[in-house]
C-alpha cells in the first residue's frame, strides 16, 4: 500500500454534532456510541424536538445511565436489540418532514443498517451524521453467495453463508451497508496469507 | 468550424400566440422539416436574434412537451426595462421568421431519485415547470405545482396547467390578496422531497433562504433563473491571448462584445447560471461587478474570474485570459 491509498467508496466518519437549522433530530446509538450522546447533549442540549434511542450492549451499560442523567430535553428510548430499535426509527420516519436529521452511533454494520432504512424513507446521505463507535469490525458483503458477515474483525474473515475466506476490500456499498468480500483461495485452496485482527 | 456553431439549429417560427398582454408563446419547427433533438423537462435553448446588425442571444425555456418533436414552444415575457430581445421577439418576430437556436440544454433537471417534486413559479418563471410536467406524469411521480402571479390577466397558461395537473396546481393572484405562504409549504414537506423555483429574484431567493433555514439540505433545492446582461458603463477591455483591445459598450455584455470582434468564446446558458463561459481574470485596477449565479461568494471576492454573460467591471482596465 503506497502513501495516501485511498478508495473513494470507504466512508470517512466524524464526531456527531446538532445540525443548528434542523427542525427534528433522531439519534441512534449502540452500545460505545452512548458517549456521542453524552457528549453533544454536555455541548448543548439541541434547540429543537429531538428523540433519542439507544441500544444497550452488556459491556457498555454504564452510559445508559449517564445518558438519563445528561438528557434534560428529548425524549429517550432504551432498546436491548438493534433490530427493533431500527424497526422504530422507520416507523418514525415514516410521518416526519423535510428539516430533519438523523444522528447514528456505533458499530458500522448497525449505522449502515439504519442508513439503509432512512434512506427508504426518503432521506438523502447529506442529512445523515455516522460516527464509529466501540469497534471497528467491518460488515463484508460475500461476492460469491451474498451473505453478509456483520462484524469481521480480520483482513480475511470467514463468510458466513458459505464460509468461504473471504478477503476484506475496502471497497463499500452503500446500498448493501457492507464490504466487499471475496474468496481469498480460490486458486490455491488452503493456501491463506496470514490472518491478522485488523479492525478491533 | 467555431466552437459555438455545431450546436445551432435552424428554425422557423410556425406559429405566434398572445397568451397574456405581456407573454407570447411562439412555436419553433425545423427550418428543413423533420423532428427537433430530444430533450428532458427543465431544458432551454438560447435564441439568436440580429437586431440591427448585433446578434442578441437569449435563453428561453422549453415549454413544450419532451414527447413531441415536431416543435418547440417558447413563451417569452415582454421586458420594456432591458436591452431589446424579448421586445424584438414581440415587435418584429413574425410567422414565417428564421430564427437560430442552439440544442437544448438542461440546468434545472428534475432530481430522478426525488420522493415527491415541489415547483414553486413566479410569473414567466412558470415555462420550465411546464415541459417538466410532462415528464411528472408520464413517470408517476407524486408532486404539487405552485404558481404565483401578479394578476389574473398576467396569469399565462393558468388552463393549460389545469388540464395538465389538475389538483396538483395551486394558484395565487397576488392582486386578489392570494398568497403563497413559503414558509408552511416547505415546513409541511415529506422526507425526500426537492423544492425547485424558478420566478424572480426575491422569490428564488425567499425559498432559497426559507427551505435552507427550515433544514433542507442543499442538494434538495434547484433553482433556476436565467440573467439579462445589465447596462453598466463602458469597460475598456484586453484579450491576452487574442491580443485585442476592444471596448465594452454600456449595453452590451462583455461576452457579447468579444463576439462582435470576432472572439470564439465559449458560452452555454448566457444568463449566470451554467459556469460555461467563465474567464480568467489577469489585471484589473477597479471592481468586478459579479451578477451570475455560478460562482461561489469567495470566488467572487478573490477576483480571478469573471462570467462575461452577465458579469461586467468597473475600472480603466480589464485583462482576460482568452
Amino acid at each position: 500500500m503506497e502513501y495516501g491509498y485511498w478508495i473513494k467508496t470507504k466512508p470517512a466518519y466524524s464526531n456527531l454534532s446538532w445540525v443548528k437549522n434542523a427542525t427534528r433530530h433522531i439519534v441512534l446509538a449502540e452500545g460505545a456510541g452512548g458517549l456521542a450522546i453524552i457528549r453533544m447533549y454536555q455541548e448543548q442540549p439541541p434547540a429543537q424536538p429531538v428523540s433519542v434511542h439507544y441500544v444497550v450492549t452488556d459491556q457498555d451499560r454504564h452510559y445508559a445511565q449517564a445518558i438519563i442523567k445528561v438528557m434534560q430535553v428529548g425524549s429517550l428510548h432504551i432498546h436491548t436489540s438493534v433490530d427493533e430499535a431500527i424497526a422504530i426509527l422507520g416507523t418514525e420516519l415514516s410521518s416526519a418532514y423535510m428539516g430533519l436529521r438523523l444522528y447514528l452511533a456505533g458499530s458500522e454494520h448497525m449505522m449502515w443498517q439504519a442508513a439503509k432504512t432512512a434512506y427508504e424513507h426518503g432521506l438523502s446521505y447529506q442529512e445523515m451524521q455516522l460516527e464509529q463507535a466501540g469497534t471497528l469490525a467491518r460488515p463484508v458483503y460475500c461476492v460469491h453467495c451474498k451473505a453478509i458477515t456483520p462484524h469481521a474483525t480480520t483482513n480475511i474473515a470467514a463468510c458466513a453463508g458459505c464460509g468461504k475466506m473471504l478477503f476484506v476490500r475496502d471497497h463499500f456499498s452503500r446500498q448493501l451497508g457492507a464490504y466487499m468480500g471475496f474468496m481469498i483461495d480460490a486458486e490455491n485452496p488452503g493456501d491463506l496469507p496470514e490472518i491478522a485482527e485488523v479492525y478491533p | 468550424m467555431s466552437q459555438n456553431a455545431m450546436n445551432k439549429i435552424q428554425v422557423i417560427v410556425s406559429a405566434i400566440h398572445q397568451v397574456t398582454p405581456l407573454v407570447k408563446q411562439f412555436v419553433l419547427t425545423k427550418a428543413d422539416g423533420g423532428n427537433l433533438p430530444t430533450f428532458s423537462g427543465g431544458s432551454h435553448i438560447v435564441v439568436s436574434l440580429n437586431i440591427h446588425g448585433r446578434i442578441h442571444r437569449n435563453p428561453y425555456s422549453l415549454m413544450s412537451s419532451p414527447d413531441a418533436l415536431d416543435s418547440y414552444q417558447i413563451g417569452v415575457r415582454r421586458q420594456e426595462q432591458s436591452r431589446g430581445g424579448s421586445v424584438f421577439m414581440h415587435d418584429q418576430v413574425q410567422v414565417g421568421t428564421p430564427l437560430e437556436v442552439s440544442y437544448p440544454v438542461n440546468l434545472f433537471a428534475l432530481h430522478r431519485l426525488a420522493r415527491k417534486h415541489l415547483l414553486i413559479a413566479g410569473g414567466i418563471g412558470i415555462t420550465p415547470f411546464l415541459s417538466q410536467l410532462h415528464d411528472l406524469k408520464r413517470n408517476g411521480s407524486p408532486y404539487e405545482l405552485h404558481y404565483a402571479y401578479r394578476a389574473p390577466e398576467h396569469a399565462a397558461f393558468t388552463q393549460h396547467i389545469k388540464t395538465l395537473a389538475g389538483d396538483d396546481a395551486h394558484f395565487y393572484a397576488e392582486s386578489r390578496g392570494q398568497t403563497l405562504g413559503l414558509a408552511g409549504l416547505l415546513r409541511a414537506q415529506p422526507l425526500g422531497t426537492h423544492v425547485y423555483v424558478c420566478g424572480p429574484t426575491g422569490m428564488v431567493n425567499a425559498v432559497t433562504d426559507i427551505a435552507q433555514s427550515l433544514g433542507w439540505p442543499p442538494g434538495n433545492i434547484h433553482s433556476e433563473q436565467f440573467l439579462a446582461p445589465p447596462i453598466g458603463s463602458p469597460i475598456s477591455l484586453r484579450l491576452a491571448q487574442s491580443e485585442l483591445e476592444i471596448t465594452v459598450p454600456p449595453e452590451m455584455s462583455i461576452l457579447e462584445a468579444m463576439e462582435a470582434a470576432g472572439v470564439d468564446a465559449p458560452y452555454l446558458c448566457r444568463g449566470g447560471a451554467c459556469g460555461r463561459c467563465e474567464l480568467e481574470v489577469l489585471e484589473h485596477d477597479g471592481e468586478l461587478l459579479h451578477y451570475d449565479h455560478f460562482l461561489s461568494d469567495a470566488e467572487k471576492y478573490a477576483g480571478k474570474k469573471i462570467m462575461p454573460c452577465v458579469s461586467r467591471a468597473k475600472c480603466e482596465k480589464l485583462v482576460l485570459n482568452i
